[in-house]
């Protein structure tokens, strides 16, 4: 039994990895009080941008590291948008996700089939050794280490620093930050910029580390359960990592369901990790308090007089 | 429901010496025409309590915003400490140690009381919650604040989201602090209690401007008050010195007669409002009838019931039954039935918002409360509407004299007489008009004063104004209302009627 449960959990914390990163991200913008529904379009834009810097300079380091500067790219044109202009965040963000995946399509197809240095599996040294979980969580690629020490992060940077208060502060009430002598917009800017910095990671990791090889349409929806997991959390980052696994745990079995020859038809399969997640949506929303969304969430702040 | 307030046993402490922590000289603002603030001096003392005693639209809350940074003031300037200041925004007042609460909190529902206060204010990157949570609860105690500094502000009273507003400027080290109108939200109880805190820091050597309309509590509470009406500063009074608050209120809402017509009482006719036992609501065994050709002016301090009684006559509140007959139907009846014309027709104060569409046309505003005679089903006849529209601007002379005239492009006298054009227009049997003539200047208010005289011919008019010259020119009865009750219905021809009035207003009533 082991032998199954084991690998399967790996596997689950593998696909987990690229979504926790997205709805963290998303998380970070809410925060602000900007909803971003580009998530998609920027996740497939940086998986490119990680791939074809990874393949032009051969270091898939600076793979990732420019997979989130082009998630930051992006999410600044939303907040060019949304914060300067007073667009529609929601407009807007559909329209980021039309252009992210459209342009990624364009760009990409030549490149369809090759292959860029990503990151390999190793133990990590000690950990590794602990029966069972080390197997579970410390047998991965650099990037899911990485990923493990991201959701702490954002919990101290919002609950123990004056910067979080502030981006909290602004997502709830921009005109009480303004008035304790803050800058709403500038914080707003700073949520949106991060937040797609973090998103961007989550595509570089599906064409680094999730494969090796470029292909179309790898972002698959996930930006859109990102957008979904982040209400499934409540805004809290620990609850955001408890999402992420379920969606990779259901992707991982269907994935290993299909590879043991099941006569189940795959488009079904591969449905399962996305009705999975809106049924769960679903629930927490029933037991959910709706009060936990950022109150300022999704409205643009007015220019006084 | 009569509340007694603290008694003041408090001589403002000397220590603090004589010399004006803020002086206001010659501060002037103007909104278009309407002159708001009209060269006001007044000098603010620490280590006490200056009230600012007003109507509503007196100018109170302009002035203040002025001093809080909020509005720059077209002429004279303040001066903080004996040196001249000028205020960009309010963050310029705020470091300058001039805090403001304002009627509406400016706080973060889903954070601690302690992050509240402390946002913005923190001192460094890193931040602790319990250290936080002692520095907070140390300034409350300091002032006798009573608040816990861990509990979200979701979960707080109006009075307890007060003191963390309070606590706010506290620590800022705000020196003068302006309180706008505080007692509105809160309960009796923690009035007293925001009174006794105020004291305190009046003790400790802070100035405090709080900012009202309601007599007792300035006369409870304050050091010195000073009173402001149409934009001037009325006078400075005592507290201790005070002889009369009937003296107090007439001084606040002004007694000269400013402007006369000529009014021959009319027949009544038939009943077209009774209001019999309306209780709830704020208000307490209200009972009046109006008849067809009758003027009943219903006056008082604002903030007394006049909202709600107009708001339950006009539908947009829902009575108790049985309360109130409009045109001899029951309201629910009425309502149910409510037709175009020969119907109720509301004159708000509020005229660019609850009255008017400010971004429309004014043959989008006639067709806004009538469409009889305008409308085929689905389709609106809008040619027909301009051409009327065209007519009543001629008959009203209304200027600019054009249909394609935006409403927020009209002066406040103008729209009043597309609101009066339109609302006569539907030939109502009953008018309710509030403050008509609130903020117009003396040849729109004759205007409109004639209006509400002709229309007399074809309705009854109930008129809840502050205005108590207004209520003596168009009224044939006066209703006193204090703290939601009918004090005194005087008969307007009676010689001792305008004197009754004012103790009346100021809650005196005459068992």
């Amino acid at each position: 039994m082991t032998e199954l449960i084991v690998p399967l959990l790996a596997a689950t914390v593998q696909s987990g990895t690229p979504v926790l990163f997205a709805t963290l991200g998303e998380m970070f913008t809410e925060k602000g009080g900007i909803l971003n529904l580009g998530v998609e379009g920027m996740m497939s834009v940086a998986a490119f941008a990680a791939f074809v810097t990874a393949y032009m300079t051969g270091s898939p380091w600076l793979g990732f590291i420019a997979g989130g500067i082009a998630g930051m790219l992006m999410a600044t044109l939303h907040g060019i948008v949304c914060i300067s202009c007073l667009g529609n965040q929601v407009v807007s963000g559909l329209a980021l996700t039309i252009l992210g995946v459209g342009l990624t399509k364009f760009l990409g197809t030549p490149y369809i089939g090759m292959a860029a240095p990503g990151f390999d599996k190793f133990a990590f040294p000690l950990l590794s050794d602990i029966p069972v979980l080390g197997n579970i969580f410390f047998r991965h690629d650099a990037l899911v280490y990485v990923s493990f020490i991201i959701p702490v992060l954002f919990w101290f940077f919002f609950r123990r620093t004056s910067l979080g208060m502030a981006i909290t502060a602004t997502g709830e009430y921009p005109q009480a930050a303004a008035a304790a002598g803050l800058k709403p917009v500038r914080l707003r800017y700073l949520a949106v910029g991060v937040g797609g910095f973090l998103v961007g990671l989550g595509g570089a990791y599906l064409s680094l580390a999730y494969t090796h090889l470029w292909t179309n349409g790898l972002s698959g929806g996930r930006g859109w359960i990102a957008v979904a997991l982040v209400i499934f959390a409540f805004w809290r980052p620990g609850r955001a990592v408890i999402g992420a696994y379920l969606f990779g745990g259901v992707m991982a079995f269907q994935l290993r369901l299909q590879a043991s020859g099941t006569n189940l038809p795959s488009s079904l399969l591969l449905m399962l990790p996305y009705a999975l997640t809106i049924i769960v949506l679903v629930f927490s929303a029933f037991r959910g308090r709706g009060t936990e969304a950022p109150a300022a969430l999704g409205t643009n702040i007015e220019p006084e007089g | 429901m009569d509340h007694k307030f603290p008694t003041r046993d408090r001589t403002p402490a000397d220590q603090f010496g004589n010399v004006p922590a803020v002086r206001l000289v010659n501060l002037t603002k103007r909104f278009g025409k309407v002159i708001a603030n009209d060269s006001i001096n007044l000098d603010i003392y620490p280590g006490r309590i200056k009230a600012l005693l007003g109507e509503n639209g007196a100018g109170k809350s302009t002035m203040m915003s002025m001093l809080a940074g909020r509005y720059k003031p077209d002429e004279g300037f303040i001066e903080i400490g004996g040196k001249e200041v000028s205020f960009s925004n309010s963050k310029d007042a705020l470091e300058a140690g001039i805090g403001m609460v304002y009627q509406h909190f400016m706080l973060v529902e889903s954070m601690t009381v302690a992050e509240n206060v402390l946002l913005g204010q923190e001192g460094s990157f890193f931040v602790n919650p319990r250290e936080m949570v002692e520095r907070v609860r140390g300034i409350a105690e300091d002032f006798g604040l009573d608040i816990d500094p861990e509990a979200r502000i979701c979960e707080l009273s109006m009075g307890e989201k007060q003191r963390v507003e309070i606590l706010k400027l506290l620590y800022r080290e705000s020196q003068i602090l302006i309180f706008d109108e505080p007692t509105a939200v809160l309960t009796p109880e923690e009035t007293t209690r925001l009174f006794e805190a105020l004291w305190k820091m009046a003790d400790q050597g802070k100035s405090i401007v709080f900012i009202s309309h309601k007599l007792e509590e300035v006369i409870a509470l304050a050091d010195e008050i000073a009173i402001l009406r149409r934009g001037k500063i009325e006078g400075e009074v005592d507290p201790a010195s005070i002889e009369s608050k009937a003296d107090l209120a007439r001084r606040m809402v002004g007694k000269e007669v400013l402007l006369e017509i000529d009014r021959t009482p009319m027949e009544p006719g038939e009943e077209v409002l009774r209001v019999e036992n309306l209780t709830g609501m704020g208000l307490e065994d209200v009972n009046f009838t109006i008849r067809h050709g009758e003027v009943l002016a219903v006056v008082g301090v604002a903030g007394n019931g006049q909202k709600a009684l107009i708001e339950a006559i006009c539908g947009l509140r829902k009575p108790p039954r049985d309360t109130i007959f409009i045109n001899r139907k029951p309201w629910r009846k009425f309502f149910a039935e409510s037709t175009w014309k020969r119907s109720l027709s509301y004159i708000p104060e509020d005229r660019l918002g609850l009255a008017t569409l400010k971004n429309h046309n004014l043959v989008d505003n006639l067709l806004l409360t009538t469409r009889k005679g305008f409308a085929f089903g689905p389709w609106l006849d809008k040619k027909k509407a301009a051409t009327k529209a065209q007519d009543l601007i001629e008959k009203f002379d209304i200027r600019p004299p054009k249909i394609t005239a935006l409403a927020s492009q009209l002066s406040g006298g103008n729209l009043q007489k597309t609101v009066l054009a339109r609302e006569l227009f539907r030939e109502p049997v009953l008018i309710v008009a509030e403050q008509p003539s609130q903020g117009l200047d003396v040849s729109a208010t004759e205007e409109v004063w004639k209006r509400l005289l002709e229309v007399r011919e074809m309705a009854g008019v109930l008129l809840v104004t502050g205005d108590l010259n207004e209520a003596l020119q168009l009224a044939d009865r006066v209703a006193v209302i204090y703290r939601g009750r009918i004090l005194g219905m005087l008969p307007v021809g009676d010689e001792d009627t305008p004197g009754r009035i004012g103790p009346l207003m100021a809650g005196l009533s005459e068992e």
